[in-house]
């Protein structure tokens, strides 16, 4: 025990003794450790952590195949929603479930103390909290008495977090009167804190029940439209019930409620009524982790972006190892001596773990400290800018931390035994014999290994940069179709502020009027399905005089514009005219198509015009709306999508109408715009709610998030693991150079040049490169094959990319090995050979 | 290979200098310390000559042999090879023509252990240009055959004695038919009998025409040579003023 602490103290005054070593090792690990808790602890919460919910196990998402012909609103994930009746049918006759929850994400304006705020809303059935089992922080949650007749119950329930950021965790908020979109709701209670959403990644400010879906999302009216699919539902199997014989017992009800909804759908073919109520299933899907859009958004990024740490840790602990390995070889002549006189091995070894130890110790201990910073940049990376809470946390999850931890002690206890194995038996007379007279180079073997090993894997991380940025750049430079420079964009609900639909539509002339007129302003126009907001919304069309192929996908895009939408967006037209203010709600319909549309179901953008479609689908609908124009293509859904066949309707005419996306083109910097505008609408009506200020640009950028965060990633890893392998292969040659000085003597003695010796130092260099990226490569094409899907515009195995890493690669190697090279080039042969 | 020695060697006349030095100078700077290894060095070495150089540890012996041999310049002084002024050759020059005209035999032998007996040899040979393997081939295993260690061309130099070891180093010397073979102390590392035997090559040699310039210390082995050369504090000295001054030292 003495002994031990003695060699602790032994070992801090040799850390200290060679500063440089001691932070290099520390610097690394702590990067490895701190990098690879935060993007573990990320990863946990969004893939792998449960709800915090009572009986977790037994929940379940529902989820179904087959056609959806009606109207669809998803968050662009291919995950199914259901209607509400689907949703009453499902709850109310299935023998399974012992509880079944329906839930919807929105935005709303909520009005307090005549302070309006945007904030996230989850519209929910009565028995959400009932069902997963938790217990207000004040007041009441939801009973099922509250969501029971539509528009009855105007009652709210706040999330734990924003009660405490706007209410201040007042009580006295209780029973109090807020406006949720103009309309008076009463504060009921208060979440439980910790609880976001069964959705993982919502963080909704507010809960309102399911009945009052007309007031928080106004102007929708679908409620008991079997044909309208809006809602995910979450269920919670009846204990000791499988998933299996849940998605078995519900069969038959399924059955029934597709056949219900047939009934709805005029028209169509036997095959596709065989195929919408027989072919379709309802699936039963694990939900203890929660029903998450999020998830699978971020879960390649996160896994690719945990592959590139996982790879950087492997090259910290190679790069720890071979350091610890040059300072084992270093002091041979320490250990010899320790030998000389009289240590144990125990004692010799023992000595070695404690310094292995202390490295691998302040390695954890600075990599804790980094890991909630690596964390909280990542976060504010991906989530920032948008508003409420963040959907994640930025403290380390403690047992990934002290797994890791240990993983990082291990590997350097581990190294620092290397060298021990090299006093294992000590040997001594060879090396003081054959003092001068030869030089071998045993323990060089280790590192050229593990210098091998990272320059491959910085190959591997330099490959992945590469095709990430390029996949960035291509997705930066996709032609969007319209203009996206100079391009302002903010949304605004009318209904927020209390709005009925009449005065609205007043409302937007005058809010047209007024952007006009402000300076600056070149064009104004307006849409209510933005462009490139990463959603899509389709319904059916039909199409007079087009037969459809039995169950033909007639879902296309139906966005209502204002008159100068593609005059302002500048979206070329191909054929016809663009709207005119005469296309009024009283005059004929019309309609214009973009060319995908028209050359799929005409031919050709001329042919397209004068023919006659409607919304919906089935027998009874009569095709009213004429085709007057036709426009080029654009992206819609984001600039990974491909284009939607697209019918754009003069918002004058329609039916019904929604909040709308404002797009104001501008001369000078669009950011600079915001603060007339919003002075503008202020004065134009204080209580209109603005949704977030972007330029288009920006809602690019925001659309690139994954991304633009694994492109800037993979090249900071790529760097940084080019950076760790350039500082091994120095360490290697360097070591290796000094340990053949009187080798490069001899050779000098015997006629080599300077040049040929530098070839020698160059020769080793390349070989090892060369030997590395011939393993690498094909490791690296696997691995890019496995992330195909996130690329873009760029094969995983683009030779140019691949190419170029290794002309980089090579280079890096070659630079490192510049020093050692001109070091042994100016060996003074006589120095060299002397001896005295 | 004898042959071919003997030939090269006559192309210049006997007793023409191979090597004529005249009032070199070596000074070591280190520390602001001046070391004056030499100081006004004359020495001329006909072909075919064996001279011996000797005198007492530190008088410059090494120094002046380094220099001959190339792999050191000297601060000041002329130094002509083969009729060639050499004193001032750039690195690349130098090392050409240590490659070609000087066979280097080391006190500790200097094998590289990496290589085995066979390339430590074939080494100098592949530091020239455009010379076919068959060639390289056949001047070491004729260098090889000449001391007599053929037999151990797959050997490493760790699995030969010290006598084999410094016999690989004289055909290394041998292999590339140099003008002269240069020799620091190259019994220092051996025992009595292995340093005979070495002396004893070295003498075959110079029967057969090499040229050797030796250094020792060991007035036995010096006895060997043609002719002694007495170094004392860097400068060359009759052998009864050496004697002379190394009575007044050890006074
Ligand atoms: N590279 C050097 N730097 C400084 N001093 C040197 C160097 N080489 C030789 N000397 C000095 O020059 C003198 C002659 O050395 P050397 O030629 O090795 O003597 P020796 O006759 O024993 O071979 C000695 O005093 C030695 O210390
Ligand atoms: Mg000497």
């Amino acid at each position: 025990m003495n002994g031990l602490l003695q060699d602790f103290r032994y070992a801090v005054r040799q850390l200290r003794k060679s500063p440089g070593f001691a932070a290099v090792a520390i610097i690394t690990l702590a990067l490895g450790i701190g990098a690879n808790t935060a993007i573990f602890s990320l990863l946990d919460q969004a893939l792998l952590r449960s709800l915090p919910v009572k009986d977790v196990d037994r929940l379940v998402i529902l989820n179904y195949s087959g056609s959806n012909t009606g109207r669809l609103q998803s968050r662009a994930d291919g995950h199914f929603y259901f209607s509400y009746p689907m949703y009453r049918d499902l709850h109310d006759r299935n023998s399974v479930f012992s509880g079944m929850i329906a839930t919807d994400f929105t935005q709303v304006g909520v009005q307090w103390h005549n302070q309006p705020d945007l904030v996230g809303a989850e519209l929910v059935s009565g028995n959400y909290f009932d069902v997963l089992g938790l217990q207000p922080a004040a007041g009441r949650l939801f009973v099922t008495a509250d969501d029971v007749v539509a528009d009855a119950n105007p009652v709210v329930v706040l999330s734990f977090s924003y009660w405490q950021r706007r209410f201040g965790s007042d009580p006295g908020i209780l029973n109090q009167s807020v406006l949720v979109n103009g309309h008076p709701f009463t504060v009921v209670g208060v979440a439980p804190p910790g609880f976001h959403s069964v959705v993982m990644g919502d963080t909704p400010d507010v809960f309102v029940p399911m009945m009052m879906k007309a007031e928080v999302i106004p102007g929708s009216m679908d409620l008991e439209d079997r044909r309208s699919s809006w809602l995910n539902i979450v269920g919670k199997l009846k204990p000791g019930l499988s998933r299996e014989q849940a998605e078995a017992g519900v069969g038959p009800l399924w059955s029934a409620i597709r056949s219900d909804e047939l009934k709805e759908i005029k028209g169509g073919s036997e095959n596709f009524r065989d195929r919408f109520v027989n072919k379709s299933q309802l699936f039963v899907l694990d939900g203890a982790r929660g029903f998450s859009p999020l998830r699978s958004d971020v879960q390649m990024p996160l896994l690719i972006v945990m592959g590139m740490v996982g790879l950087v840790a492997l090259m910290a602990c190679a790069n720890v190892g071979s350091l610890l390995l040059v300072r084992g070889a270093g002091r041979i002549r320490e250990m010899s001596v320790r030998y000389a006189l009289g240590a144990k091995q125990k004692r010799v070894i023992q000595q070695l773990l404690v310094e292995g130890l202390l490295l691998g110790l302040a390695g954890g201990l600075f990599g804790m400290l980094l890991a909630p910073r690596v964390s909280s940049v990542l976060i504010t990376m991906i989530w920032g800018g948008g508003t409420g809470d963040l959907p994640f946390s930025a403290k380390p999850d403690l047992r990934i931390m002290l797994f890791n931890c240990g993983l990082a002690l291990l590997a350097s206890l581990l190294f620092s035994l290397a060298p021990a194995l090299q006093f294992w038996r000590p040997d001594l007379a060879p090396a003081l014999k054959q003092q001068g007279m030869t030089a071998r180079s045993g323990p060089l073997r280790f590192r050229r290994i593990s210098v091998a090993v990272q320059i491959g894997l910085s190959l591997v991380l330099l490959v992945g940069a590469g095709l990430f940025v390029r996949t960035l750049h291509n997705l930066r430079s996709v032609n969007a179709g319209f203009a996206t420079d100079h391009l302002l964009t903010f949304g605004v609900d009318p209904r927020m502020a209390g709005y009925e639909p009449d005065r609205t539509f007043a409302l937007y002339q005058r809010m047209f009027e007024t952007l006009r007129g402000l300076p600056g302003v070149r064009a104004v126009a307006a849409t209510n399905d933005p462009e490139l907001a990463n959603d899509n919304e389709t319904g059916n069309v039909t199409i007079s005089g087009y037969a459809d192929k039995p169950d033909e996908n007639m879902q296309v895009e139906q966005p209502n514009v204002s008159v100068d939408y593609f005059s302002t967006m500048q979206m070329p037209l191909l054929a016809g005219r663009v709207f005119t203010d005469q296309d009024s709600a009283g005059s004929q319909k019309v309609a214009i198509v973009n060319e995908s549309f028209a050359r799929h179901y005409f031919g050709d953008p001329q042919q397209a015009l004068g023919h006659f479609v409607a919304n919906g689908g089935g027998k009874g609908v009569k095709p009213d709306i004429v085709i007057v124009g036709v426009v080029k293509d654009a992206k819609h859904v984001s600039l990974r999508e491909p284009v939607t066949r697209t019918v754009f309707f003069p918002y004058l005419q329609s039916p019904e109408l929604h909040a709308m996306t404002f797009y104001v083109r501008t001369w000078q910097q669009p950011e600079s715009a915001e603060s007339t505008i919003r002075r503008a609408m202020q004065t134009l009506d204080a209580n209109l709610v603005l949704d977030t200020f972007r330029t288009m640009d920006e809602q690019i950028d925001n659309n690139l998030t994954a991304e633009r965060v694994i492109a800037l990633l993979a090249s900071g890893f790529g760097v940084l693991a080019a950076l760790m392998a350039a500082v091994g292969l120095y360490g290697v040659l360097a070591y290796s150079t000094t340990q053949r000085t009187s080798e490069i003597g001899i050779r000098m003695a015997l006629g080599a040049t300077r040049g040929s010796v530098v070839r020698m130092v160059m020769f080793e260099v390349l070989w090892l490169a060369g030997i590395s990226i011939a393993i690498a490569l094909p490791v690296s094409l696997l691995l890019m094959s496995a992330v195909r899907s996130q690329l873009y515009g760029i094969s995983s195995s683009d030779p140019l990319t691949l190419g170029l890493t290794i002309v980089v690669v090579t280079l890096v190697a070659i630079a490192s090995a510049m020093l050692p090279a001109r070091r042994a080039s100016r060996v003074e042969p006589m120095k060299a050979l002397r001896y005295e | 290979m004898i042959e071919s020695a003997r030939s090269e060697a006559t192309k210049i006349e006997a007793g023409q200098p191979l090597i004529q030095i005249s009032d070199l100078t070596k000074v070591f700077y280190t520390d602001e310390i001046e070391t004056h290894a030499l100081s006004g060095i004359h020495l001329s070495i006909a072909k075919g000559e064996y001279v011996a150089m000797s005198g007492p540890s530190g008088c410059g012996k090494s120094t002046l042999l380094s220099i001959i041999g190339l792999l050191d310049t000297p601060t000041a002084g002329r130094y002509s090879l083969n009729g060639k002024t050499v004193e001032n050759l750039d690195f690349a020059e130098r090392s050409r023509i240590r490659n070609q005209e000087i066979g280097f035999i080391f006190q500790s032998f200097n094998l590289i252990g990496d290589l085995t007996v066979y390339e430590n040899v074939e080494l100098p040979l592949t530091y020239r240009q455009r010379m076919p393997a068959a060639d390289r081939k056949a001047r070491v295993m004729e260098a090889l055959e000449r001391v007599g260690m053929a037999h151990r061309v797959r050997h490493y130099p760790s699995q030969l004695s010290g006598g084999q070891q410094q016999r690989v180093a004289v055909a290394r010397a041998l292999g590339g038919k140099p003008s002269i073979l240069l020799a620091d102390e190259p019994t220092g590392n051996l025992d009595s009998r292995n340093g005979e035997a070495v002396m004893e090559l070295l003498q075959e040699l110079h029967r057969e025409g090499a040229t050797i310039c030796m250094v020792t210390h060991d007035p036995r082995f010096a006895k060997h040579a043609q002719r002694e050369v007495h170094l004392f504090d860097g400068k060359v000295v009759a052998e009864e003023e050496l004697k002379k001054l190394l009575a007044e030292t050890s006074a």
